[in-house]
């Protein structure tokens, strides 16, 4: 932190650290790696189990520190993120680089050591991925940002079955698809009300660069392959009618909304409900369905 | 009125800086605590103490 008046480099607090893990992202992240590993055919013990959940929420850690390193500048033009700590001026971007780095090496060599190197490769992956790919390559560069980038969000559940197995089969990645094709159209929905905030950052986000029309176009036609996604495993004979039956009326729900947002024709954020109540529901709409395929896994093993 | 500086701090940014190192270092011995316990726990599950 510096302060105001004079140009001297106070210490940040430990809540500005936390604050630069992403929390609240890191608790989806935590929550989708969880029911991968519930999920996964096979023991794991509890300990390991523990381990490897808390290796995957160390390395969302990382990724959120790194991002918000690389963002710093960006961050201070919206005012969605002008409040962490980078831009905010309480933390150092040197040291916020460093804790990144010693988060994503720790998280990856623990999850080696201590619980398999098939789950640290894909943790070092989408790390890499997420820091890299994403962040540095592909989120001021292109509109499409979010489509290719979903892929980091999408590694968790993969990881926490790999955890379990020590490999990955067809239904680890029908659950990566969900939240792969699940992303864009969650994502699509704030830009389009937070549109100015990422405008001004200068960030190319679909509304900004190819309009609202399109971007609403691109939500409800993505919906339909993340519902089918949704409803494969069901379909697959890999869940039971619990999830068959949870998967469809969701995915139900998720395309009436996107419908809404569809004909939707505002073009302020304060007319916009239709596009709130997707991003909520889109929320609502993964823990769900993630909670219930665990659930329904258990209950058939 | 100007507080008297020690090594460029004024006596307030001193007790600022002094309050977040205590808060950092007892943050930190908590994980120092909390991780040697995870790891004790790994190596005994790891030779097949607990099967």
């Amino acid at each position: 932190m510096t302060t105001a008046s004079r140009n001297i480099s106070l210490p940040a607090e430990w809540r500005d650290f936390w604050a630069l893990t992403k929390p609240r992202v890191m608790s989806l992240v935590v929550f989708t790696a969880l029911c991968g590993l519930l999920a996964a055919p096979g023991h794991i013990h509890p300990v390991i189990g523990f381990t490897a959940i808390l290796c995957i929420a160390l390395g969302a850690g990382a990724c959120g520190a790194l991002n918000q390193w690389y963002e710093a500048d960006v961050d201070a033009k919206m005012a969605r993120t002008s409040k962490r700590p980078l831009p905010a001026g309480r933390m150092d971007r040197e040291a916020a680089l460093h804790f990144g780095i010693g988060l994503a090496a720790f998280s990856v060599g623990i999850m080696g050591v201590a619980v398999n190197w098939i789950s640290a490769g894909l943790l070092a992956f989408s790390i890499f991925f997420y820091a890299v790919v994403y962040t540095i390559w592909l989120k001021p560069n292109t509109p499409q940002n979010i489509v290719i980038g979903g892929a980091a969000g999408a590694f968790p559940p993969v990881i926490g079955w790999a955890a379990v197995t020590g490999d990955v089969t067809l239904l680890p990645i029908l659950l990566f698809s969900i939240i792969f094709l699940w992303t864009p159209p969650h994502f699509w929905a704030l830009a389009l009300f937070m549109k100015t905030d990422y405008g001004a950052a200068g960030i190319p986000m679909l509304p900004n660069v190819s309009g609202q029309r399109v971007t609403r176009n691109q939500i409800f036609g993505y919906s339909f392959p993340m519902a089918a996604v949704a409803i494969a495993p069901f379909v697959l004979g890999e869940s039971g009618w619990l999830y068959g039956m949870a998967s469809a009326i969701l995915s139900l729900v998720f395309l009436m909304l996107a419908f809404k947002v569809w004909r939707n024709e505002a073009n302020e954020a304060k007319d916009m409900k239709p596009e709130k109540q997707l991003f909520a529901f889109s929320i609502l709409y993964l823990f769900l369905l993630f909670a219930i395929f665990a659930f329904d896994r258990i209950l058939l093993a | 009125m100007t507080q008297p500086e020690q090594n460029g701090f004024t006596a307030e940014e001193t007790r600022i800086i002094r309050a977040r190192q205590a808060a950092r270092s007892r943050i930190m011995g908590v994980i120092l605590v909390a991780l040697c316990v995870l790891f004790f726990l790994i190596t005994v599950v790891k030779i097949g103490v607990w099967g």
